[in-house]
């Protein structure tokens, strides 16, 4: 797999034709929003939030570790930037910003411990760390509000401009997605971004290059776990709703299905995973079981036959062109 | 009623209920032994188990037991296929193969769902009455589950330390690449592995069909408890799922006397959390890490 992935990098392996091509379709998808209907629009942002979370989530994947407790960092950030903007009297920036760093902290701290466990053990104690904060929001409901959450969030402003329409925030939800996979993009092109995917591929090797394993996955799941605090201080802000339910381990498997039928390898993996998979329940209206049945076999699936997901369709396609020239 | 009164039974019902955190742990383990994989499936097996249950007693008017053993074999059978046909190239593959037990469980509960639909059904109590000891009562339909998920346990054990599969599927467990140094045909102890550990969920689900409700969305509780013994114990670690799922199950039982519920579940994660991070070969140490 990697061989071909080698073969067909997007610098090289695409057709000039193509890319222009698939920016032209990437450009439309994200213009089509403004000239749709309100609901159309509603799917729009909520898939950017999706995308903003799951690409926190393929940052730690992509260090080798997976997180099953990614919601619990939607649900830090949320809460202690509505409680930080309610309580402590923050403008809305700052207490964003607070919650950022609530979560980063928190990561860190936990990470500082839980990082030196691999594989399933660190899949089992982010799990436990999930269904912990959720449980301690849903306890702690003095400050939070238990299960009926906290209500009436105020929408976001900027320069003076409220942002409580959907084309509106939708502008601001697409700007941030944009900004994101540009960094992203950049940072993957980068030694960075190249000790991060080594201490993936081979932990040891990375480590005897003189790469340290711990401090690169550590850096991985602090900047994760910020940008699921950033959706979460979004989210809070366009539903203006937040409750411990709703972010609950089933939504961190949510994020997971996105990431691997987007793929876990690539930048654009993110963003493919949040926009097929984010309208899905819409077209299935009535009939959810039928699209969970989906989810399921298309994960398997793809898992199967094509473990780079979607996003690896595109080198797929170059190299079988390549080779038929 | 006096404090010592109440311990005492919480202790009684402690023990049982983690006699059924035991059945179901026994198979997780089992399963991560040979696949080196968590089965996030595990659930939906239980959940099938109760309504195999519930099928085989109130539509095929078989004898509780009768029922218990047919889902038990349907079970191991259906398992064994699933492992061949859908888990096979995710062998030993940690987070892949989680991954894909992932999108098996999410679609086993919604076929589930389609098919039974997602009212709870009930099957009536097989045993009516109590059985008191000095002032402890305890159901008797809950002494008859506790009498049938030993004698699984008892045969599970039987088979594990005297014949020869059990045998040879232990030595998968403990060393793969020693035990088909040795000529065990690891191929067939995968699918018979896997088999064997979604059986001990469905008997477990089986068994507690009469007791809780039959339905689609009852697998994710014991899912849950069989991670925390699983962790408590040690993965791969039989012994240690036994001793964690009985401390597990009493500890419940008291911390819910003394401290409340939603407290006690906190403690609980707290207590995984630590045991992962401090000590994650398990109580017994003999898991593998």
């Amino acid at each position: 797999m990697s061989q071909t992935q080698l073969l067909a990098s997007p610098s090289t392996g695409m057709p000039a034709g193509m890319r222009i091509l698939g920016g032209a379709l990437v450009a439309v998808i994200v213009i089509a929003p403004w000239f749709s209907g309100s609901f159309v629009q509603h799917l729009a942002i909520l898939a950017c939030l999706n995308v903003i979370a799951v690409a926190g989530l393929s940052l730690i994947s992509r260090s080798g570790q997976l997180s099953f407790g990614h919601a619990a960092f939607v649900a830090i950030g949320a809460f202690v930037s509505v409680l930080a903007e309610r309580h402590l009297g923050l403008g809305l920036w700052l207490s964003g910003l607070l919650g950022i760093l609530a979560a980063a902290l928190i990561a860190g701290l936990l990470g500082g411990v839980i990082l030196r466990l691999k594989g399933v053990y660190f899949v089992l104690v982010t799990f436990a760390f999930g269904e912990l904060t959720r449980l301690a929001l849903l306890d702690w409901s003095s400050v939070t509000g238990g299960a009926n959450g906290l209500t009436k969030i105020t929408p976001i402003s900027l320069f003076g401009l409220t942002l409580d329409t959907r084309p509106k925030f939708y502008a601001l939800a697409l700007v941030v997605v944009l900004l994101l996979i540009a960094a992203l993009r950049a940072a993957f092109k980068r030694p960075l971004g190249h000790a991060i995917d080594s201490v993936a591929e081979n932990p040891a090797l990375a480590e005897s290059t003189g790469l340290s394993v711990f401090r690169i996955q550590l850096l991985s799941f602090v900047l994760g776990c910020a940008l699921a605090a950033l959706s979460g201080f979004m989210q809070a802000h366009y539903i203006g709703y937040i409750s411990p339910e709703s972010f609950n381990t089933s939504v961190t498997i949510g994020f997971i299905i996105m990431l691997v039928i987007g793929g876990r390898a690539s930048v654009w993996g993110p963003f493919i995973g949040a926009l097929v998979l984010t309208p899905l329940p819409e077209l299935f209206r009535g009939a959810v079981q039928t699209q969970y049945v989906l989810y399921g076999a298309a994960l398997i699936l793809i898992m199967r036959f094509l473990p780079g997901g979607l996003a690896s369709l595109r080198h797929r396609f170059a190299a079988s062109k390549e080779t038929r020239q | 009623m006096n404090w010592s009164i109440l311990l005492a039974q919480a202790t009684v019902n402690g023990l049982i209920i983690g006699l059924l955190y035991l059945l179901m742990a026994v198979g997780f383990t089992l399963v991560f032994g040979v696949m080196r994989t968590v089965n996030f499936a595990h659930g939906e097996f239980y959940m099938l188990g109760t309504f195999g249950a519930y099928f085989l007693t109130t539509q095929a008017h078989l004898p509780f037991l009768a029922a218990v053993a047919v889902t038990f074999l349907a079970a191991v059978a259906a398992g064994a296929i699933l492992e061949m046909g859908i888990l096979k190239p995710f062998r030993r593959d940690e987070l892949n193969g989680m991954i894909v037990t992932i999108g098996l469980g999410i679609v086993l509960q919604n076929l589930a769902l389609m098919f039974f639909g997602p009212d709870p059904l009930s099957i009536p109590a097989i045993a009516k009455g109590a059985f008191r000891l000095g002032k402890i009562v305890i159901p008797n339909s809950r002494i008859y589950v506790v009498v049938f998920a030993l004698i699984v346990l008892a045969l599970l054990y039987a088979f594990l330390r005297h014949s020869r599969p059990g045998r040879a599927l232990r030595a998968v467990v403990e060393d793969f690449e020693i035990a088909s140094i040795q000529g065990i045909r690891a191929r067939i102890y995968y699918p018979l592995g896997f088999g064997i550990g979604v059986g001990l969920a469905a008997v477990a689900g089986a068994l507690m069909a009469p007791l809780f409700s039959v339905s689609a969305f009852s697998g994710a509780t014991p899912l849950l408890k069989a991670f925390i013994v699983v962790v408590l114990g040690g993965l791969g670690s039989i012994p240690g799922a036994v001793v964690a799922a009985l401390s597990l199950g009493v500890v419940e039982s008291y911390a819910s006397l003394m401290i409340g519920g939603s407290a006690a579940d906190m403690l609980i994660f707290i207590i995984v959390i630590t045991m992962l991070v401090f000590r994650p070969r398990g109580l017994l140490g003999k898991g593998e890490a």
